[in-house]
């Protein structure tokens, strides 16, 4: 208790010290005149009994500071000081604090806006209950493909898995829908999740209002409230105004009612990063819409798999022992012809880390995340170097001021924290600019990812965890950008300072300023080097020849899973469908495919040449299922042979891409040839099966996955009835439309879906044109970027090279007067000053080209068709950076050669 | 120390104040000063200035209150006087202190 009420003694004596002072000096003053009286009636002379007064006192100076130290809190009273000070400081040079401000700002904030999306992606926990036990499961497919490709699992799956593992428990699924939503007049959209009935058990979550989705909800037939649904705290509060008596009303999602049974916690997004659910259903509603087996098809992958691990289990000894189940677990779920497939054959189960939980995004954008990271990193670290160089100007020039100070008794610890004052008070309000211009530009940038769930997910606002960053982020520049001129400063002869009547004449920390300048120069010329490689990476990668006609092409994907035609006649629906859009006005041809070109689908199989097939292995394929007029449509022209027909004549027709006829057929000409399909089942003994396609043509090359491979072999297949009443490419299939305008292929699709296919829900068809561009949105992004980055760069160092040059030249008014005095012509002096700053280019160049080496070879799986080392990149980057250099030093260099010798003289 | 007077143990400045407070009621500063310059019979090396960071102290503490009075020269001076906590203190400080002093004299006695 005792350190509380001195605490609180001092605190109060903090805040009216002025009365305090008074009161002591009143009784200091009264102790002196009574010990004075008293050894007056000793008899002593006034002189002297005024004298022994004192002397028996001590040193009425040290007491009081003795007194003021202990009474108040005098480490709060410094820092008050140096506040104030500092802020004196800032208003006697508001330019300067502008300068300062406006930089960082500009560094911290392109900091702050980076980090937040690599936050919101990667790095934010799931609010749940122990989410370091949280665990993923995926298929791992890349043991066939060179790129690693993970799939979800299926129902039948999870099942098994929950049933023996003896590692995880809690394992539940979960899939992202988008369901249309009535209640009341809303009648609309809504984002939505469907998920095992434990899943929120599993995540240990509690309602903000009723009850979450139990096992008991996900039974056949729905479960005691029928279909039960749970809401998003969001619309919570933004449509039902936290109304509690929402729990038990009736909405209606797909058609169905369905019941809400509760609310989500506040902040609970589900475990897909960068997905915002706003209704929870459980995985029963994909029973209700699509027919019970749809929900326990076993080659659907479709449910993200979650799980947690059993007390004192690692992820290792949980992924150990998936690695011996699984092939159990696909013989036991999976019927015989698609086990033995190549992919199945290779696939692996992993388990991995979901504490952040998952997103599809984070393969795309870890890496450029963490490469733009260390790009803005790299902006600040210019801005430090810049400021710093500013400060130090600074510094030299209040050399006096620190040498007073000092001689008055300021030991270095005293100037350097107040000089750390003076900086910190610079750095946050940049940091405050820095935020919210990283606030502004947030939108902007989720744009970029193209990616319309992710830039409505994501939240831009600043939260608790990049605040806490961002002034970290300021603190570590004031402690950067102060260190050099506090240093200085601590350093200051006092002697020196005091005695030389001009403070120019001694320049302090000029070696260090020259530091400053090529290593700006250096970061900068890498950050150009890598945002030039970028920019030429999307520059050729949007020009480069993909194969398909682009303009006026929509993809529309259909939802025919609840359509009551199956098998021939869903085949004969797509037929009639796409002849029907053909009669609409405006549309040019129309046709059917399994899949969209570089929306990252990707279909592929086993094909052979029949002739040849005893003697060759079956090779692997992209494929494609199409109808009639798809090559017209997307503008692909057959070069040998004819188009498909719709007729059940050419059912066993197929057409391949000049790649798979020079793959199948290298010695002798495609056209006439037999192609088999072969469903391999190494193993089983059972023999493989296989079907035999006559190929009636050959269509020109073209990409299929990526604007970066070469075009791969394509077989394209007519579309035919498949198993469990769908078509060999299953039941959704998009309809390509290509028309005089995309606005017209869109009506005349929705009239058709209107007309044809009533009960179908309706999906916004894909502009093919934006299709393709984003799929370079990952380059694009990056390219934009760091292109603004080494923008700023650049800027910043500009402005740094000014400022050097700038003040060099005042610091040697007098020596250019003596030269010019001594003859020394405009252009000597001109090239003068100029040389000094040739050479600090010429170091920064240097260094920076090295740097710039190993950055261009860091992002080189980023690149395209241009070399990491590319020179013309490395040459013009280099001269950009000179000239900018050049350019700003140009303007004090000018100043410099019109000093007037006879007026610098007069002032030495 | 050639004069022979001693430096004032850090720590015992306060329990003298207190004392002397407690045996003389209110005083002020120099009254406090004198009174353990007279007490220690002048064997103390005592600046009269420290006892007022020493005051202030014990007034953080609560172990002291003041309050403005008249002194003897007929002008404003600052009374202290001993709290109800004090006085609890003096009794502790008082019993540590003989502690020591007895450990001390023991020390002191044994001999060489």
């Amino acid at each position: 208790m005792d350190w509380l009420r001195i605490w609180w003694s001092r605190c109060v004596a903090f805040l009216g010290p002025k009365k305090l002072d008074e009161e002591l000096d009143e009784e200091l003053l009264e102790h002196i005149d009574l010990a004075t009286d008293e050894n007056l009636r000793r008899g002593m002379s006034p002189q002297d009994a005024q004298r022994a007064a004192l002397l028996k006192f001590g040193g009425v100076a040290q007491i009081k500071e003795r007194y003021r130290l202990q009474r108040g809190l005098p480490l709060l009273d410094e820092v008050v000081q140096d506040i104030r000070f500092a802020w004196r400081q800032i208003r006697h040079a508001p330019g300067f604090a502008i300068v300062a401000i406006l930089t960082l700002a500009l560094g911290i904030g392109a900091n702050t806006a980076v980090f937040t999306l690599t936050h919101a992606l990667l790095l934010s926990t799931l609010p749940v209950r122990d989410p370091g036990e949280l665990v993923r499961l995926t298929i791992d497919l890349s043991g066939t493909q060179n790129n690693s490709h993970d799939a979800p699992l299926s129902l039948p799956m999870i099942e098994s898995i929950q049933r023996q593992s003896r590692t995880m428990h809690d394992v539940f699924g979960w899939c992202v829908y988008d369901f249309p939503f009535r209640d009341g007049n809303v009648n609309g959209g809504i984002h939505g999740a469907i998920l095992s009935g434990n899943a929120f058990e599993a995540l240990g979550v509690r309602p903000a209002a009723g009850r979450l989705l139990t096992p008991a909800d996900d039974q056949t037939g729905g479960g005691p409230d029928g279909l039960a649904a749970v809401i998003s705290y969001r619309i919570w509060v933004s449509r039902y105004h936290s109304d509690a008596s929402v729990v038990g009303r009736e909405v209606i999602v797909t058609d169905h009612p369905a019941t809400i049974v509760g609310v989500a916690p506040e902040g609970f997004e589900g475990v897909i990063a960068a997905e915002h659910p706003d209704i929870y259903l459980p995985l029963e509603f994909q029973g209700l819409l699509y027919g019970e087996p749809s929900k326990h098809t076993a080659e659907r992958l479709w449910l993200d798999t979650f799980a947690r691990l059993n007390p004192g289990v690692s992820r290792g000894q949980a992924a150990a022992e998936m690695n011996a189940l699984f092939p159990k677990i696909l013989d036991a779920t999976l019927p015989a012809g698609m086990r033995h497939m190549p992919e199945v054959e290779k696939a692996r189960l992993e388990v991995k880390r979901a504490r952040t939980g998952w997103s599809k995004l984070r393969a795309t954008y870890t890496q450029p995340l963490l490469l733009l990271q260390v790009m803005v990193g790299a902006v600040l670290l210019i801005c430090c170097a810049n400021l710093s160089g500013l400060f130090l100007a600074r510094a030299s020039a209040r050399r006096r001021e620190f040498a007073i100070r000092g001689a008055l008794g300021a030991g270095r610890v005293r100037l350097m924290r107040q000089l750390f004052v003076e900086c910190l008070m610079l750095a946050l309000p940049g940091a405050l600019l820095g935020v919210g211009l990283a606030w502004a530009a947030g939108p902007s940038i989720l744009h970029m990812l193209g990616n319309v769930e992710a830039e409505q997910a994501i939240s831009m606002q600043p939260n608790p965890t990049v605040l806490c960053v961002t002034v970290a982020c300021a603190v570590f520049c004031a402690v950067l950008f102060g260190m050099a001129p506090a240093w200085t400063a601590s350093h200051t002869s006092v002697e020196m300072a005091l005695r030389s009547s001009n403070p120019r004449t001694s320049a302090g920390g000029a070696g260090l300023r020259n530091f400053f300048v090529p290593f700006q120069v250096a970061l900068s010329l890498a950050l150009v080097v890598v945002a030039a490689l970028l920019g030429t990476t999307v520059t050729r990668l949007l020009m480069e020849n993909s194969g398909y006609r682009t303009d006026n092409v929509v993809f529309a994907l259909t939802d025919f899973l609840r359509v009551p035609q199956k098998g021939d006649t869903l085949v004969a629906l797509y037929h009639r469908m796409a002849e029907r859009l053909e009669e609409r006005p405006g549309v040019e041809q129309a046709s059917v495919s399994a899949i969209s070109p570089f929306l990252g689908w990707r279909w592929s199989d086993e094909f052979v040449a029949a002739d040849n097939s005893q003697h060759q292995a079956p090779v692997e394929a992209m494929e494609n299922i199409i109808t009639a007029h798809y090559f017209s449509a997307l503008g692909i022209s057959i070069l040998t042979g004819r188009d498909l027909t719709n007729s059940d004549a050419d059912r066993n027709s197929c057409i391949v891409s000049q790649a798979a006829a020079r793959l199948y057929f290298p010695h002798t000409s495609a056209l006439g040839k037999t192609l088999r399909s072969v469903v391999r089942r190494p193993g089983t003994g059972k023999p493989d099966a296989f079907h035999d396609y006559e190929i009636v043509g050959i269509a020109r090359d073209t990409k299929y996955n990526s604007l970066r491979e070469l075009p791969p072999p394509i077989v394209y297949l007519p579309l035919a009835a498949g198993e469990n009443g769908q078509t060999n490419g299953g039941s959704n299939l998009f309809f390509v439309i290509h028309a005089r305008s995309v606005a017209a292929a869109n009506s005349a699709y929705l009239a058709t879906l209107h007309e044809m296919a009533p009960s179908s829900p309706e999906i916004p068809p894909a502009v093919f044109s934006e299709s393709l561009r984003d799929s370079v949105a990952r380059e694009r992004l990056l390219s934009i970027l760091s292109g603004f980055f080494a923008l700023l760069g650049l800027l910043l160092s500009g402005i740094g090279i000014y400022g050097l040059v700038a003040w060099n030249v005042t610091m040697r008014t007098t020596e250019i007067g003596v030269r010019m005095a001594l003859g020394a012509t405009r252009p000597k002096v001109f090239l003068l000053v100029m040389r000094q700053v040739a050479g600090l280019l010429a170091i920064g160049v240097l260094c920076g080209g090295v740097a710039a080496l190993f950055a261009a070879r860091s992002v080189r799986s980023f690149l395209f068709e241009v070399r990491p080392g590319n020179p013309w990149v490395f040459v013009l980057s280099a001269l950009v950076l000179v000239l900018i250099g050049l350019l700003a030093a140009t303007m004090p260099a000018r100043r410099a050669v019109s000093i007037d010798p006879m007026r610098a003289l007069r002032t030495e | 120390m050639g004069d022979g007077k001693s430096d004032v143990l850090q720590g015992t400045l306060d329990l003298m104040v207190l004392k002397t407070l407690e045996s003389m009621g209110p005083l002020h500063g120099y009254g406090i000063a004198r009174r353990i310059e007279q007490v220690s019979d002048d064997t103390l090396n005592l600046n009269q200035g420290t006892i007022y960071p020493a005051l202030l102290r014990l007034q953080q503490r609560g172990w002291i209150t003041t309050e403005w009075g008249t002194s003897e020269n007929n002008r404003r001076a600052k009374y202290y006087s001993l709290s109800r906590l004090g006085k609890k203190q003096i009794e502790k400080e008082t019993e540590s202190w003989e502690r020591t002093a007895a450990t001390m004299a023991r020390f002191l006695a044994t001999p060489r």
